[in-house]
């Protein structure tokens, strides 16, 4: 498919573009769910067509089509152009790229087993099995199981003479068991909450995961959720699981430094950023415990790449160093604007819309210890694992996170269970307040596949990786 | 852009999957979209975009077993292949003991007006035009930022029970934040014709705001009187919506209106319905089973009166589909997507001078569920919030955080607005919802902006 995407980035130069670049995209999807041993979704889905980008005097155009006739192409292109040259309504700086040698090359995603070709049935009787278990433990309401696979084909081509195919392959699975009584509804999630674990991989993952030898446990702290008392309100030392610690790093690290939010690029959509490019170099955002990086070199990320969605090589890069905050996530319009180079961040969700900044797998780097020494290490204080609900204002300053399950740590040890866990902060204060980092071998990579942003909304598939760390005084139970 | 493919097209598309042998079932769901979205920050235009899609989407039942499997491949051949995927699905499925069947051939009713050619055909150069003249009332050192979008969809829905309905309509929306100095504004608005959208009027009103927010102060959190402007309000709608409007939720427990079938939820000045036949909403006249539209009530004087249905949820609370079903596959079940919060008599002046102490909020931000069946949410305000002192405005304040339960909210509104907004996040969806002055809202924490 790199031919269709030169004959574009063809057509769009015969059209007028300075530059242009184009994708064709095909991506395909299964996803299974299973809830009370019913299936509640089996269904699979290809979407696939090519979009076209241009600079033309300056102002970028952006045009996509699900019909990828030569004729269809032309058309498209000479709309890209058209809707570039519309964009010099209001004038504007001229953009201006960064310099990148032209990439050609291709690359794939790791795969032992291909999740497509392994049959249906084998799939869903794991889940049927699961769900089953789930089912029988008492008190338990609904027991679900759930498996998503994903494949995306994409061929990348521009005028400079980029040529580049890559081929992504993730598959994830989880279970989640609910549990109702007396006007009170409580889940427990494993291994993660919304649909497990998803990682760059075949169904390999999926064999690793654990999904029917978990269900006792998830199923049975559902039912003990229901009858603990909630949270209580307090200013108090929190340990985050790892689980949880991605959250706070996506919410809170990742997308401040996105240096299109920094330029207002996105400021009436999902809002701007506290961190200026003054900022670079000098910003204490956390303690000197907290280093955290961008790498999509890593193997296994949902933000895991060899080239990002402008023909960018994949990078590792330290947003964060021990505390001192240094790179943004930038591309090639924004970082010269700030006198620097691209991050290699420019993500498309699918082939109809045009990249954005994104998150690739964004990081808190190891530091010592287990979560059982993190935990022994504390006299009294809150744990909470595993994500509900999120929210944080439109300069990523305050928030308020809330976690499944929370249980009290007294004298450095796990005592009794608390239900409707939450706590909120402002973020450098929090980041500031982390006196422990998990070591390399409490690190997981996990993924966050609904990572919302843009107009129209884009959803991307990101990676984060981290090891559960503590934090000082933090306000917890907040009502 | 592209033009309609019409109906006799997706017609033939989608008897290319309902002739698939070996089947008891077959629905298919066909979209035609095209449309453009010139976006603007900075006061200029930075990402404008124009795309087509289609979309073919196929569920095949065999003996209470059902598989679906979506395509945009929009040809006789791709909705083959889509069906025979799906019937591949479907027979290693678990039989449904609740599956109702496919709905039977209905007459659906008529929806005058839902397509607007000129809508349809907006070029990159209008909305560039409008976006201008949205930008041109700002004054030196405001910034204009947002997005003007315009499109049309084609949707049908047709299944080996005869049924066949096919609706065209458009959409346009402009959004925008203005801001500059230490303030901002917003204002935004929906309609099927890009005819009815003044940019100009759009950019005065977010301007005005800007200018009105400037040097906000800070307030102490807690509990206060609001005034919350349609866009505010529509987050609470929509998140009870989310949370508790679903009939399968209410079935299986896990609303907060589950087992309150006739109780009282709320103050008694509150009316909720769904109508995606009522021509002051955008919608389409048939649900994604092809279930004729009706009008729903939710909730009257304050009284919950029932929940929405597809054909499955309708079958487990024993009776029939109300139009409300989502594309397949849809776990959730019924979902509605046109809902009405009833208006009053009240102007937004007139809630503020009935205000002792309270705060005027444009908008919420960024708001998630903390307690589904509390229906208790937190977010943020955003673009224009204000104190208010002996039923007059004193001045801006900077950004406070929420943590309100829904229904208790509702149960505290002392005034609702004569005027009623329409919000449209996206095709298929719109509410609209007026202003609202509530006697007690809860604020925990405050940001520094």
């Amino acid at each position: 498919m790199l031919e269709v995407a030169q004959q574009a980035v063809d057509a769009a130069r015969r059209a007028g573009a300075d530059y242009a670049d184009a994708r064709f995209v095909s991506t395909e999807s299964e996803t299974l769910t299973v809830r009370n041993q019913e299936m509640e979704t089996l269904n699979r889905g290809l979407s696939q067509g090519i979009g076209i980008r241009v600079l033309t005097g300056g102002y970028w155009g952006f045009a996509a089509t699900a019909r990828t006739t030569p004729e269809d192409i032309e058309r498209t292109a000479g709309l890209a152009v058209s809707i570039a040259r519309a964009a010099s309504r209001l004038p504007m700086e001229p953009i201006r790229l960064a310099e990148v040698a032209p990439a050609r090359g291709s690359w794939s995603t790791s795969v032992l087993e291909d999740p497509f070709t392994v049959p249906l049935d084998e799939k869903v009787a794991l889940l049927m099995e699961a769900s089953r278990r789930l089912q029988g433990v008492p008190g338990v309401t609904f027991g679900e199981a759930s498996m998503d696979f994903l494949r995306r084909r994409s061929s990348f081509a521009s005028n400079e003479g980029a040529a580049i195919e890559q081929t992504i392959v993730h598959s994830g699975g989880g279970i989640e068991a609910t549990a109702i009584s007396d006007g009170e509804m409580q889940r427990r999630s494993f291994p993660n909450s919304f649909r497990g674990h998803i990682r760059a991989a075949g169904y390999e993952h999926i064999r690793t995961l654990g999904l029917v030898e978990e269900t006792e446990r998830t199923g049975r702290e559902a039912v003990e959720l229901l009858s603990a008392k909630d949270c209580p309100s307090e200013v108090t030392t929190l340990v985050l699981d790892s689980n949880q610690v991605i959250l706070q790093v996506h919410e809170s690290v990742g997308h401040p430094l996105e240096l299109d939010r920094v330029l207002k690029m996105e400021e009436a959509y999902a809002g701007t950023s506290f961190v200026s490019p003054e900022d670079r170099g000098k910003l204490r955002y956390g303690s000197d415990l907290v280093t955290i990086t961008a790498d999509a070199t890593l193997a296994g990320g949902l933000g895991s790449f060899a080239f990002d969605d402008e023909g960018v090589p994949a990078q590792r890069v330290t947003l964060i160093d021990r505390g001192i905050f240094q790179e943004f996530l930038s591309s090639r319009e924004t970082a010269p604007v700030v006198g620097g180079r691209s991050t290699a961040a420019m993500r498309a969700d699918g082939w109809e819309n045009l990249p954005l900044i994104r998150m690739t797998n964004i990081n808190l780097e190891p530091g010592e210890g287990t979560l059982a020494e993190i935990i022994g290490d504390t006299k009294d204080g809150i744990f909470m694992t595993t994500n509900t609900s999120w929210s944080i204002d439109d300069k990523r300053v305050n928030f308020q996170f809330g976690c499944e399950l929370a249980r009290r740590i007294r004298d450095g040890r796990l005592a009794e269970v608390y239900r409707n866990p939450n706590y909120a902060g402002i973020t450098t204060q929090f980041w500031g307040s982390c006196d422990a980092v998990g070591g390399a071998e409490e690190w997981v990579l996990w993924g966050t596949p609904n990572c919302g942003k843009g107009q129209p909304g884009q959803v991307a598939r990101v990676g984060h990786g981290a090891p559960p760390a503590r934090f000082r005084d933090v306000q917890v139970g907040v009502r | 852009m592209a033009d309609p493919v019409g109906p006799d097209e997706v017609r033939a598309v989608a008897e290319a999957a309902l002739e698939l042998p070996g089947a008891d079932g077959v629905e298919v769901l066909l979209m035609h979209e095209w449309g453009g979205l010139t976006r603007f920050a900075n006061s200029a235009i930075h990402q404008s975009t124009g795309r087509e899609d289609t979309g073919v989407r196929v569920r095949v039942v065999t003996e209470a077993r059902t598989g679906v499997t979506a395509t945009n491949d929009f040809s006789k051949e791709g909705a083959r292949s889509a069906a025979a995927s799906a019937l591949e699905m479907a027979r290693v499925a678990a039989p449904d003991p609740l599956y109702p069947g496919l709905a039977q051939k209905a007459p659906v009713p008529e929806r005058p007006g839902g397509f607007d050619e000129a809508t349809a055909a907006t070029t990159p150069e209008q909305r560039a035009e409008g976006v201008a003249a949205l930008v041109g009332e700002l004054r030196k050192g405001f910034r204009a930022a947002g997005a003007f979008e315009t499109g049309a969809v084609e949707i049908a829905l047709a299944n080996t029970e005869g049924q066949f309905c096919y609706a065209p309509y458009t959409q346009s929306t402009i959004s925008t934040v203005v801001a500059g100095g230490d303030g901002s504004g917003t204002a935004e608005k929906a309609a099927s014709r890009v005819q009815d959208i003044d940019p100009a009027a759009v950019g005065a009103r977010a301007y005005r705001k800007a200018r009105e927010s400037q040097r906000p102060q800070d307030v102490e959190p807690g509990r206060y009187e609001v005034v919350l402007e349609p866009m505010a309000v529509d987050t609470l709608v929509s998140f009870l919506s989310y949370l508790g409007f679903g009939g399968r939720a209410i079935a299986e427990g896990r609303s907060p209106f589950s087992g309150k079938e006739g109780q009282r939820v709320c103050g008694p000045s509150i009316y909720i319905y769904d109508d995606a036949l009522s021509p002051d909403t955008i919608g389409i006249p048939f649900d994604f089973e092809g279930t004729p539209k009706r009008k729903a009530s939710l909730i009257e004087e304050g009284v919950f009166v029932s929940g929405v249905h597809d054909r499955r949820s309708a079958k487990m609370a024993g009776t029939g589909s109300t139009g409300h079903a989502l594309p397949p596959p849809s776990p959730e079940g019924a979902f509605p997507l046109n809902l009405f919060l009833q208006t009053g008599d009240a102007t937004v002046e007139q809630m503020i001078a009935a205000t002792k102490r309270g705060l005027l909020i444009t908008r919420f931000h960024y708001s998630n569920v903390v307690h589904p069946i509390e229906t208790t949410i937190t977010g943020m305000t955003r673009d224009g919030t204000w104190l208010i002192e002996g039923g007059e405005i004193r001045h801006p304040v900077k950004n406070l955080r929420f943590t309100q339960s829904i229904l208790e909210a509702l149960s505290n509104v002392e005034m609702i607005g004569r005027e009623s907004e329409l919000a449209s996040e996206f095709f298929f969806a719109a509410s609209r919802v007026p202003a609202l002055k509530i006697s007690s809202f809860n604020f925990i924490s405050a940001s520094d902006h």
